[in-house]
């Protein structure tokens, strides 16, 4: 990382060490040879099972009647309207919920305030109940029989049973993602170089802008990825609320299972294909946003101190 | 007076930081905040650079009541002790920080910027360093980094929170050396933290003796290493021993006077000596320059304290353990009452 650090030295010799190792011997410290081939491979064996077997199914299925077949599966029109209510709810929620979750791990990190740790407890809420009661609490509180229902059906603002209902579900069940990657950044970075800033003579965008969004900004896309993700990928709320209107309320993943229903098993997986694709590229963007996160932070921390 | 901090007080919650605090500090003075963690000095500063708002008191910056004033606009410059330099941003950045965040009509133009930056970078000697990132220097740079950031803002008042209190000894001593000689340089006042005495007694002008919130004295520290105001003071500057025999309790107070002896400032000798109390060598160590000679009085509770010679001193007397001497303290410290475990002073 910095050539020119004298810092570096005791990690090149320690990289080193294995040379001095005569070949053939293990490391004191190491499991027998027979173990160790016993737990990759049974890892592997799980891995490629649950995991390889069926992703690969995916691809397979959604290409059985050919490139044409897959071309007209995903783009027929309910397959469209699909993908368009997915792509304008991730399009709502995503920045609600990022602005939510810098302003509440902001908050939290930074301030002593009172309903400071109810606030951090309640967030990570939506990611332990169920989605099908997530779903349902809003079918209760926003359908027709509920305290709201008719007050919204009065003014002709239809929210369950339409796309707004798939909306605040999604929003509900999401809600958690970004602020709680955020907020143990933040309590890790510490409030110190805000300080400073503001002791230059930075204003509070300013400190925002310069200084702890670049601290953050891995942090942050990571939390944007899986919140995204979660969005565009989330049933149970959303089948709850949206009351499966072909070509209203239907998502991508609420399509599927209509499909799948009408058992056009080849139309199902080639629309579960582009979901899939979705989570291949999530993971790829994640990972190398993670490698970020742990290395930045980290780095310019360090307590020992070259001369 | 460039700083005033007048009965200032401060609560976290039930505990008390600060407890009527007050403390004046002359344009171009160096004043060290000094005692033991806990005792208030980080929050002290923190209240003067605005991190904190007083729960009571005034805080006067050259003559203006900046009690109430935003931190931002104070102009203070601050040197954490961690150094909190922008990780993200170059070492140039880092310095040039201040200039960027001004007001429009404020800021420098881009050459004059890069002019001062460049200034500012050879102050602190890291000329050659300007692309560099915080985490690619040393600690002694990082420090120096910090000090070079604080001063592009060209503050009224530096604040230096255990600026050397992350490094090495040997680049310690050596900064803080540099570091007085700068700020005297650039007439700058400034307020120091330390925990460390021997730095506070090295660079400060005056001492400031802080101890659960309050101050107990403030002076030169030759004053204050020569006169310290109270038991504490004297048993927290410097090594010091309880000498036996300072008196019996006063009607006034209800604890025994008692007398503290410095361990240079003991005498040995082999003869008996009007003041001198029998003792026996328990230990003999050669500590670079010094002989420090291990004593347990001949008193019945046979407290220990030690005695430094010169290496001459202790060759002339050529003693070894279990010997008996005589110790005669060439000066005691006398206090009404051992005030450490009580308080309020006086």
């Amino acid at each position: 990382m910095n050539q020119a650090d004298p810092l570096v030295l005791p990690t090149a010799a320690r990289a080193a060490e294995p040379l001095h190792v005569a070949r053939g011997t293990r490391r004191p410290t190491a499991e027998p040879a027979p173990v160790r081939w016993l737990l990759i491979a049974a890892a592997t064996l799980y891995l490629g099972l649950f995991l390889v077997l069926p992703l690969a199914a995916v691809f397979t299925q959604a290409l059985q009647h050919g490139v044409a077949g897959y071309l007209a599966a995903v783009t027929e029109p309910a397959a469209r309207d699909a993908i368009r209510l997915t792509l304008l709810t991730a399009a709502i929620v995503v920045p609600l919920n990022t602005l939510f979750g810098l302003a509440a791990a902001w908050a939290i990190a930074r301030f002593r305030f009172a309903g400071r740790g109810l606030l951090r407890a309640a967030i990570p809420l939506p990611l332990a109940v169920s989605p099908v009661i997530a779903g349902l609490i809003f079918v209760l509180l926003l359908g027709a029989r509920g305290p709201l229902g008719p007050w919204l059906a009065d003014r002709g603002w239809p929210v369950i049973f339409a796309p707004p209902g798939v909306v605040i579900a999604t929003l509900f069940v999401t809600l958690p993602l970004v602020a709680g990657e955020l907020l143990p950044l933040l309590e890790a970075l510490g409030a110190e170089e805000e300080e400073a800033a503001v002791l230059l003579g930075a204003g509070g965008w300013a400190v925002f802008w310069r200084v702890t969004l670049p601290n953050i900004k891995w942090g942050l896309l990571n939390g944007l990825i899986l919140c995204n993700a979660r969005a565009m990928g989330e049933f149970g709320a959303v089948s709850v609320v949206s009351g499966h209107v072909r070509g209203l309320t239907n998502t991508i993943p609420l399509h599927v299972e209509v499909l799948y229903n009408e058992y056009r098993f080849t139309d199902a997986f080639a629309v579960a294909s582009l979901l899939t694709l979705l989570a291949l590229v999530t993971l790829l963007v994640k990972h190398l946003a993670g490698e970020h996160t742990v290395a930045e932070p980290g780095a310019p921390r360090a307590g020992r101190e070259a001369p | 007076m460039s700083v005033v901090v007048r009965e200032v007080s401060k609560w976290f919650g039930a505990f008390r930081a600060l407890d009527r605090v007050s403390l004046e500090v002359g344009r171009g003075e160096l004043v060290a905040l000094l005692g033991p963690s806990g005792s208030g000095k980080t929050t002290l500063l923190r209240v003067i650079a605005g991190l904190e708002a007083p729960d009571a008191g005034q805080i006067v910056i050259e003559g203006k009541d900046t009690t109430r004033q935003p931190a931002r606009e104070r102009g203070i410059g601050f040197v954490f002790q961690h150094y909190a330099l922008f990780r993200h941003l170059t070492v140039f950045e880092n310095v040039a920080f201040g200039l960027r965040v001004r007001p429009r009509g404020q800021r420098p133009s881009e050459p004059a910027l890069r002019r001062r930056v460049a200034e500012l970078l050879a102050t602190v000697q890291l000329d050659g360093l300007a692309d560099r990132y915080p985490a690619q220097l040393s600690g002694g740079q990082r420090q120096r980094v910090a000090l070079a950031r604080a001063l592009a803002i060209e503050p009224r008042v530096l604040l230096l929170d255990e600026p050397f209190g992350a490094l090495d000894a040997g680049v310690r001593r050596e900064l803080r050396q540099w570091v007085r000689e700068l700020l005297h340089e650039l007439h700058l006042t400034a307020l120091l933290v330390t925990h460390d005495q021997e730095e506070a007694l090295e660079i400060a002008d005056r001492l400031a003796i802080l101890r659960a919130g309050r101050i107990e004295q403030v002076g030169a520290p030759r004053e204050i290493y020569d006169q310290p105001a109270n038991a504490f003071v004297c048993e927290f500057l410097g090594q010091t021993y309880r000498w036996p025999g300072a008196g019996t309790p006063t009607a006034a107070a209800t604890e025994a006077p008692v007398a503290y002896v410095r361990p240079h400032e003991l005498h040995l000798s082999r003869e008996p000596a009007a003041g001198a109390l029998a003792a026996e060598v328990r230990a003999v160590r050669l500590v670079g320059p010094q002989v420090r000679v291990q004593l347990a009085l001949a008193t019945p509770a046979a407290p220990l304290v030690e005695a430094h010679l010169t290496r001459e001193q202790y060759a002339a007397l050529a003693l070894a353990a279990g010997e008996r001497v005589y110790a005669r303290p060439l000066r005691l410290y006398r206090f009404a009452t051992n005030g450490v475990t009580r308080g309020p002073w006086r």
